[in-house]
């Protein structure tokens, strides 16, 4: 029984077969899977000789001078998003400071709903407020038209609807991003404000603005950053009124005939070295010294008693959830049910052919079950990877871990437009034929939600405590015994979380999907917005509804697998 | 179960945390079936030692044996890891596994040496009834009171006999009344397993009351070995008095002709004569002793047996503290505080008579 160390002196040496080649393996490989597109992409730009030619047959900086040329779409970009932003801090300051300081009613089930808007995505909203609100059809100037008006009473297709349907989306975001901080501050900083006279307004002023303000800042650089990169909104809405951002503006270039790569390219490093730029400052605002309010330490934060108002904080809070949620997934349903979209409700107006006809084009069926496919490959694959990752970057002390986590966290940085660029260029010269082929979707997937995964596992592992898997150690549990039943079973819940939001990410991915679906391999995402310009609105609305129906089906056949596999599993 | 118990070497052991030195250069030895406390405030290295001699944390250079053979030894290039040195350890946090029962969290060290089933149940009743949670077994382990948890743990580091039972501080999150009362069971335990023990705190009271011998430490290094009574009443220097207790320090200059029966004699500033031990301590001609506070004895009238170390003072100010009252008193220009069990009638303005053993009157190494 005894176990003493001599019989380990034997093989003393650790097991660990050298923790440098295991980090420079998995730096290296995760420098492939990131750095090598962005390399393609930054060697597309440099190319001056003809457009077409790979590899490039000279290079120069002609590109990025002749971006002059495209100042205007870069001047719509930063309305768009400047707009959006200011708009969506305001809806999560508003509402970040009304649930979590007031005694607003349905506090806790508001909390819950504010994660709703982002499951709806800027494709759905974009769609939705299309129907509602565009200059011709939109059931709102149909109305308006009904009630005498002349054209057209509000006009989705430019950038201040475009604005308004990204901050509806951003603004839970945002929402998310305060709100954490007003919960996080010691609510005893305010109390001494008040013990040492001060009144309500200027407490508010001097001592609950400044401390909130750093995360309200890093909240709009944040958005902002989201914002220049965004794509399927600008798609949508701003192609029929041929009003380009940067991302739709490099689509069209990539996609028109003949395609001017190179142009491209530049426009996707300028805009890159910008987002980096805001996520450098976004990362410096939220790590400074000033950002003192989150001590990690459990407050229970003061809430504020604000009488009658009550109420009509009570209505802000119901109309964000109804322009943001409940108003566009209606009208994409009612819309679904209708032969020719019309504002007023006609019996002989309702149809189940929509649904026929998506079902029973062959396009739609292969999409949708590509998607799935590939939903349920890059989250099963992802988890794994990524929860290696997570533990190697935050677990092994492997040297180099801090390198290795800034380039997996690369992606978040870059629009998934822009990557998917790069990573076509990347792959079309790879020896192995994988460009158009579902493999390449599948590894683009992998790579653009390597920080979504990252964050979400790691998140988990970071609240193990490291004695947990030490105690284990110390059992004499060896290596594999201790990830299989401590490190493990301790993680599933962050890894079916995880699981659950690659599987949905994937399968409604866009930015990425629309330059590398090939002829034999397209998924639904690109397939809706194929069907938005060439098909019918309605028919385009069930086909929406149908990814929306088909991943909730998925969703709920993992759930109850996961179910029984963890009471088979548990005691 | 019965399992001998290890001895455990430790040599020249340095421990780096990147450019930081946590443990500088550290010897000592525990014997087998001896019970060691690494104490010392936070920081300076102790629970590092303790992680290392685990095989937690590998140290730069040095050595470690465990029952005569090396675990650790950067000259043979030998690092065991930690799961095959065949010792046990009880961490601060508990890391009582919540996703397992009570039952489960114990038998883990069983099953991971595959001992048969039948063999697992007695054991884990067994421990547990030694912790006295014998009914608990099936219980989840995330249901439990921090008390409970603790006591999981003890039972789940010693079920499967190692030959070296490590505690990490494993007493510092339960409260004072728990606290000592897990003192004693502890200790108890730890004479019922017949087992070796390091055992990591910054209380002065635990290391006392379960230890041997103790290693007061601080920044990475030992400042004093001894049995607990040599550390409390013995300290080696101005560190181990202050952080062993409250100590007064009386500084002053040798006076060699006065030195008779062993003692020394030192001659404060105000002119007050104090004779002490030197424990074999060096001493030059100016010299600091220290003097626990709870040595000291007022009288009201002239105590007839002191020879030497009788001071008048008076009583400045008094603290009553429950289990003594604390008085600070003016003596020879100075502050002298004392501190007695007994609620005797002094007041605070009263004229007393100080004195205390020249043996509690101790020459510290500068």
């Amino acid at each position: 029984m005894s176990t003493t160390p001599s019989e380990g002196s034997a093989r003393a040496r650790s097991w660990w077969p050298g923790p440098r080649l295991v980090s420079l393996l998995v730096g290296g490989g995760a420098a492939i899977l990131v750095l090598y597109p962005i390399a393609y992409l930054i060697q597309a730009s440099l190319s001056v000789g003809d457009p077409q030619a790979r590899p490039p047959e000279a290079y120069g900086l002609d590109n990025f001078t002749g971006l002059g040329r495209y100042a205007h779409i870069l001047g719509n970009t930063l309305q768009v998003a400047a707009v959006a932003t200011v708009l969506a801090v305001m809806v999560g300051f508003v509402m970040g400071w009304i649930l979590s300081r007031t005694n607003v009613p349905g506090r806790a089930a508001f909390e819950q709903l504010m994660a709703l808007p982002y499951y709806v995505t800027p494709l759905m909203g974009a769609l939705a407020w299309a129907i509602i609100a565009s200059p011709s059809s939109g059931y709102v100037n149909q109305l308006w038209r009904v009630l005498g008006g002349e054209g057209h009473l509000i006009d989705i297709n430019s950038s201040w609807g475009i604005a308004w349907v990204m901050a509806l989306f951003e603004g839970s975001v945002a929402f998310v991003m305060i709100g954490a901080v007003m919960k996080s501050m010691d609510p005893s900083m305010e109390e001494a404000s008040q013990v040492l006279g001060a009144g309500r307004m200027r407490t508010m002023l001097r001592i609950t603005l400044p401390l909130v303000l750093p995360g309200v800042l890093g909240a709009a650089v944040y958005v902002f950053a989201e914002m220049l990169g965004s794509f399927s909104a600008a798609l949508v809405l701003g192609l029929p009124a041929r009003f380009y951002v940067v991302t739709t503006a490099m689509y069209q270039l990539v996609s028109q005939y003949p395609p001017r790569f190179p142009t491209a390219a530049a426009m996707g490093v300028s805009l890159f070295a910008v987002m980096f730029a805001m996520v450098w400052i976004y990362r410096r605002i939220i790590s400074s010294g000033t950002y003192v309010t989150i001590t990690g330490k459990a407050f229970r934060p003061r809430v504020m008693d604000v009488g009658a108002l009550r109420w009509p904080f009570f209505a802000i809070c119901l109309a964000y959830l109804v322009v943001a949620v409940i108003l566009p997934v209606l009208t994409i349903v009612y819309a679904s049910f209708q032969h020719l979209g019309a504002v007023a409700p006609r019996w002989s107006n309702f149809t189940l052919a929509n649904y026929a006809t998506a079902l029973s084009l062959d396009a739609v069926r292969s999409a949708l079950w590509n998607s799935l496919l590939l939903g349920f490959a890059t989250a099963s694959i992802g988890i794994l990877l990524m929860g290696f990752l997570s533990w190697l970057i935050y677990r092994s002390r492997l040297p180099g871990a801090g390198a290795i986590e800034y380039i997996l966290m690369f992606p978040q940085a870059v629009p998934r437009l822009v990557f998917a660029f790069g990573m076509m260029w990347a792959w079309l010269v790879f020896p192995i034929p994988i460009y158009g082929t579902l493999w390449l979707l599948l590894i683009a997937y992998l790579t653009v939600f390597l920080p979504l995964g990252l964050r979400t596992i790691s998140g988990v592992i970071l609240q193990i405590d490291r004695s947990l898997e030490e105690s284990a150690q110390m059992c004499g549990a060896t290596w594999g015994y201790r990830l299989r039943t401590v490190t493990m079973p301790l993680l599933k819940p962050g890894l079916v979380a995880a699981w659950l939001l690659l599987f949905i990410a994937s399968v409604r991915e866009l930015g990425a999907s629309i330059l590398l679906i090939g002829p034999k391999s397209k998924v639904i995402t690109p397939a809706i917005v194929e069907a938005w310009f060439s098909t019918s609105t309605e028919l385009t609305a069930a086909m929406a509804l149908l990814q929306t129906l088909a991943v909730a089906i998925a969703l709920a056949i993992m759930f109850a697998v996961a179910r029984r596999a963890v009471q088979a599993g548990g005691e | 179960m019965s399992v001998s118990p290890a001895s455990i070497e430790v040599r020249d052991l340095v421990v780096r945390y990147g450019t930081v030195a946590a443990v500088r250069g550290v010897t000592f030895t525990v014997g087998a079936g001896e019970h060691l406390t690494l104490l010392g405030p936070s920081g300076c290295g102790k629970t590092t030692t303790l992680r290392a001699i685990a095989g937690l944390e590998r140290p730069a250079s040095g050595e470690i044996r465990i029952g005569g053979s090396p675990v650790f030894s950067s000259s043979a290039n030998v690092n065991i890891p930690a799961e095959r040195r065949g010792l046990s350890m009880v961490f601060q946090s508990y890391a009582i596994w919540p996703h397992m029962s009570v039952f489960d969290n114990v038998a883990y060290g069983l099953r991971v040496r595959k001992r048969p089933e039948a063999e697992v149940t007695t054991r884990v009743r067994e421990a547990l009834d030694l912790v006295q949670l014998g009914d608990l077994g099936a219980r989840s382990a995330s249901k439990l009171s921090g008390g409970q948890q603790q006591r999981v743990a003890l039972a789940r580091a010693f079920v499967f006999s190692p030959s070296v039972l490590l505690f990490d501080e494993p007493l510092s999150n339960l409260d004072a009344k728990l606290r000592a009362e897990m003192r004693v069971e502890l200790k108890e335990l730890q004479r019922r397993l017949n087992i070796t023990s390091v055992y990591v705190t910054h209380d002065l009271e635990e290391a006392l009351a379960i230890s041997d011998r103790i290693i007061v430490m601080r920044d990475g290094v030992i400042e004093q070995v001894g049995t607990p009574g040599e550390i409390y009443d013995r300290p080696r220097n101005t560190f181990v008095a202050d952080f062993v207790g409250s100590a007064n320090l009386i500084r002053g200059r040798r006076r060699p002709d006065l030195e008779r029966d062993g003692l020394v004699v030192l001659e404060t500033a105000a002119g007050a004569l104090v004779h002490g031990t030197a424990a074999g301590r060096p001493a030059g001609a100016e010299a600091l002793m220290a003097v626990r506070t709870v040595r000291l004895r007022l009288d009201l009238a002239r105590p007839a047996a002191a020879s030497v170390n009788l001071w008048s003072a008076r009583i400045r100010q008094r603290v009553f503290q429950g289990d003594f009252t604390q008085y600070h008193l003016d003596w020879e220009g100075r502050t002298l505080i004392v501190r007695l069990a007994a609620a005797e009638p002094l007041a605070e303005g009263d004229e007393v008579y100080v004195s205390v053993d020249p043996r509690y009157c101790v020459l510290l190494e500068e």
